[in-house]
């Protein structure tokens, strides 16, 4: 027999299967409404487990991985009870109601094997040229004074003096924004190239024109933002920010509670492929440990599972202040509005109906953590620069503390603050001390690891936590920044100036607790300061 | 004498995965084969068919896999003959417990049915002595 014949066989048995499932769930049903009414004994119990043992065996030699798995979960759902007919409640039956309910959806028509994600991880998003800018200006004054302002807040700048040097150039490269001038020649043309393209990078725009026709021409092109000149740099700036934001987002963090690990396997793969980040509990009494090390922006939990239920397990984490808020999705086969309710009155925020496709997965996952983080930011962070608040900062140090010790690794804490900042703001107003808070704000979020916790301690005054950092090492990269800092021009009215900071640096194990790290990191900036500013000093070194 | 793998005894009481079994190793392992639906049958068939090598699913109602290995190691003919086990629950504690009760090897279920051929016939070179290489 051929390679190809065999093909033909294996697709010709699968259907044969295909086509026997409705009446293999017949007889499931037939099966289980004897014991659901009847009790049953022992042996009937053991064919009805067996019954979906064997589903689940030949689901996965078919390819059926999906119906498989759900089988799997039945069965070994309905061993303890076979086990002990007696323990059969109405919970459990309406349990199994349900679960029998779910495999009949695969079985009427559904397509299992779609329902699972391709092996595969979904292929890598073009890679963008981190902070490097398009920009096109035929004016060389305005030009030069862009490279400028962008080249102080990190931002490279490839210069363009026509519309279609840049084109050519976006054949080779995608920059992570293009920043065009509309009174440039050929800029409507540009527009015109952006629609018919597919991802092209985010387009921002800037004009002497202001009125609406010119704006609505530049929405329609895709721009991303619109500057009437002379172009605010401020503003500018901010969007750019807000792009770069938006690349180096981190991946949403979904805690998956599932007491069959087969299926909260499969749940935690189909969210990785979609570029998040998932942790599994199998054993809802561990939750705690997973809430805690995790830092979940969404939790997805099975409604029905041994030890305690989803709803009682919604609850106790609605009790804890830092999970207040964290979305609980129920998946549950559960389709009675009534019972979904009284779960949602728990803490749950959504319920997710079993077998839920993946797609539809990913979008009401993704969409609720993605509010849950913007609403989250404005809890927790600071409005200037988008740090961390004071209360914040201290959590996330509590936090790492306690995973210092678990770990026995190694902790820094610094404290920084920026030298003579009164000067700075007598000198040349706030709106300059603002952007000054902001370079040092970025310029740590921009050399520390994404691992670090930057805060903004109030005012002038940044803290830092640096996980797995001894002291020395600390050291080293604070100066590193402090050097960089004070190379920075600060762009002000006539001319720029400079600035310093001064930085103080306790570390775990040496200082326990902390408000021990607090005291002593404070002190050793009080010492940076005292012996002239402009320096990093160790806590004990002084 | 070393000698290739031929003949497989396959004891499985699930008919859908017969099929596909006995498609993979006919097929893709020119195996000849002879399917039982249960324990009992093989103890009725295994004599005259004299396999070489005998496949036996765990969970089967009536007589199990572990209780059909026994009664079949009784009859003197076949007290040799090598035999896996083919289970879905394979965990290390459980496949000492097969192998203490004589099995050569443990195929965890569900099967890939295109590599089924290929891991007995590992299993057949590797684990069976004077087993020549088909």
């Amino acid at each position: 027999m051929s390679e190809a014949e065999f093909h033909q066989k294996m697709a010709s048995l699968k259907e044969l299967y295909r086509g026997q499932l409705p009446g293999k769930l017949d007889e499931l049903d037939v099966l289980w409404r004897k014991l659901r009414d009847a009790g049953g004994k022992a042996g009937e119990w053991a064919d009805f487990v067996r019954g979906i043992h064997s589903l689940g065996g030949s689901g996965a030699v078919f390819g059926f991985t999906a119906l498989s798995a759900f089988s799997r979960a039945l069965e070994l759902f309905l061993q303890p009870i076979a086990d002990h007919p007696d323990t059969l409640t109405d919970a459990l039956r309406y349990e199994i109601d349900d679960r029998l309910a779910e495999l009949r959806r695969f079985a009427d028509g559904a397509e299992p094997e779609q329902a699972l994600p391709a092996a595969t991880p979904a292929p890598p998003a073009p890679e963008t040229v981190e902070r490097r800018i398009f920009v096109v200006e035929s004016d060389e004054a305005l030009m030069a004074d862009i490279v400028q302002q962008l080249g102080y807040y990190g931002y490279q700048v490839e210069r363009f003096g026509a519309v279609a040097g840049m084109m050519g150039a976006l054949r080779g490269q995608s920059p992570m924004a293009v920043l065009l001038d509309l009174d440039c020649v050929g800029a409507q043309g540009a527009l015109e190239a952006w629609r018919q393209m597919d991802n092209p990078p985010p387009l921002l725009l800037f004009s002497y024109r202001s009125d609406l026709d010119a704006r609505l021409a530049a929405a329609r092109g895709g721009a991303r933002a619109y500057f009437a000149k002379p172009v605010e740099f401020n503003a500018l700036i901010d969007a750019l920010d807000n792009l770069a934001a938006d690349l180096s987002a981190e991946p949403y963090n979904v805690l998956i509670v599932e007491d069959t690990a087969s299926l909260g396997e499969y749940y935690a793969s189909v969210l990785q492929n979609a570029g998040m980040a998932t942790q599994l509990v199998t054993d809802p009494l561990r939750i705690m440990e997973g809430l805690a090390d995790f830092n979940p922006e969404l939790i997805l939990m099975d409604m029905y599972m041994p030890g305690c239920s989803g709803t009682e397990l919604a609850a106790v984490i609605r009790q804890l202040e830092s999970y207040v808020s964290v979305p609980i999705v129920f998946l549950s086969s559960e389709t009675d509005v009534n019972r979904q309710l009284e779960a949602l009155g728990q803490g749950g925020d959504d319920f997710l109906t079993k077998p839920i496709r993946p797609e539809h997965l990913v979008s009401s996952v993704r969409i609720r953590a993605d509010r849950y983080r913007i609403l989250r930011h404005f809890m927790v962070r600071d409005s200037l620069t988008g740090l961390l608040n004071h209360t914040r900062t201290k959590e996330r140090l509590d936090i790492e503390l306690a995973r210092a010790e678990r770990l026995k690794s190694p902790l820094s804490f610094a404290m920084i603050d920026i030298d003579h900042f009164k000067q700075v703001n007598d000198v040349h107003g706030h709106p300059t001390g603002d952007r000054v808070i902001r370079s040092l704000s970025r310029l740590l979020v921009q050399r520390l690891r994404k691992t670090d916790i930057v805060g903004r301690y109030g005012g002038e005054e940044f803290a830092v936590v640096l996980p797995d950092t001894p002291i020395h090492q600390a050291e080293r990269v604070l100066n590193e920044v402090r050097e960089s800092f004070s190379k920075i021009l600060q762009p002000a009215e006539g001319k720029g100036f400079s600035c310093t900071f001064s930085c103080g640096i306790a570390a775990y194990p040496a200082h326990a607790t902390a408000a021990e790290l607090n005291n002593a990191a404070d002190e050793a900036l009080y010492a940076a300061k005292g012996a002239g500013r402009n320096r990093v000093v160790r806590s004990g070194a002084a | 004498m070393a000698e290739s793998l031929k003949r497989i005894l396959y004891v499985e009481d699930e008919p859908d995965i017969r099929e596909v079994a006995k498609l993979a190793l006919e097929a893709l392992g020119g195996f000849s084969v002879e399917m039982c639906a249960s324990g009992e049958e093989s103890l009725e068939k295994a004599l005259a068919f004299a396999p070489q090598f005998i496949l036996l699913d765990v969970m089967m109602p009536g007589m199990d896999g572990p209780t059909t290995l026994r009664r079949l190691r009784q009859l003197p003919q076949l007290a040799s003959v090598p035999v896996a086990f083919m289970t879905a629950k394979v965990q290390p504690g459980e496949v000492a417990q097969y192998l203490e009760l004589g099995a050569v090897d443990v195929i965890p279920k569900p099967f890939d049915p295109m590599t089924l051929a290929a891991t007995v016939n590992g299993i057949w070179e590797s684990k069976v002595p004077g087993a020549a290489k088909a």
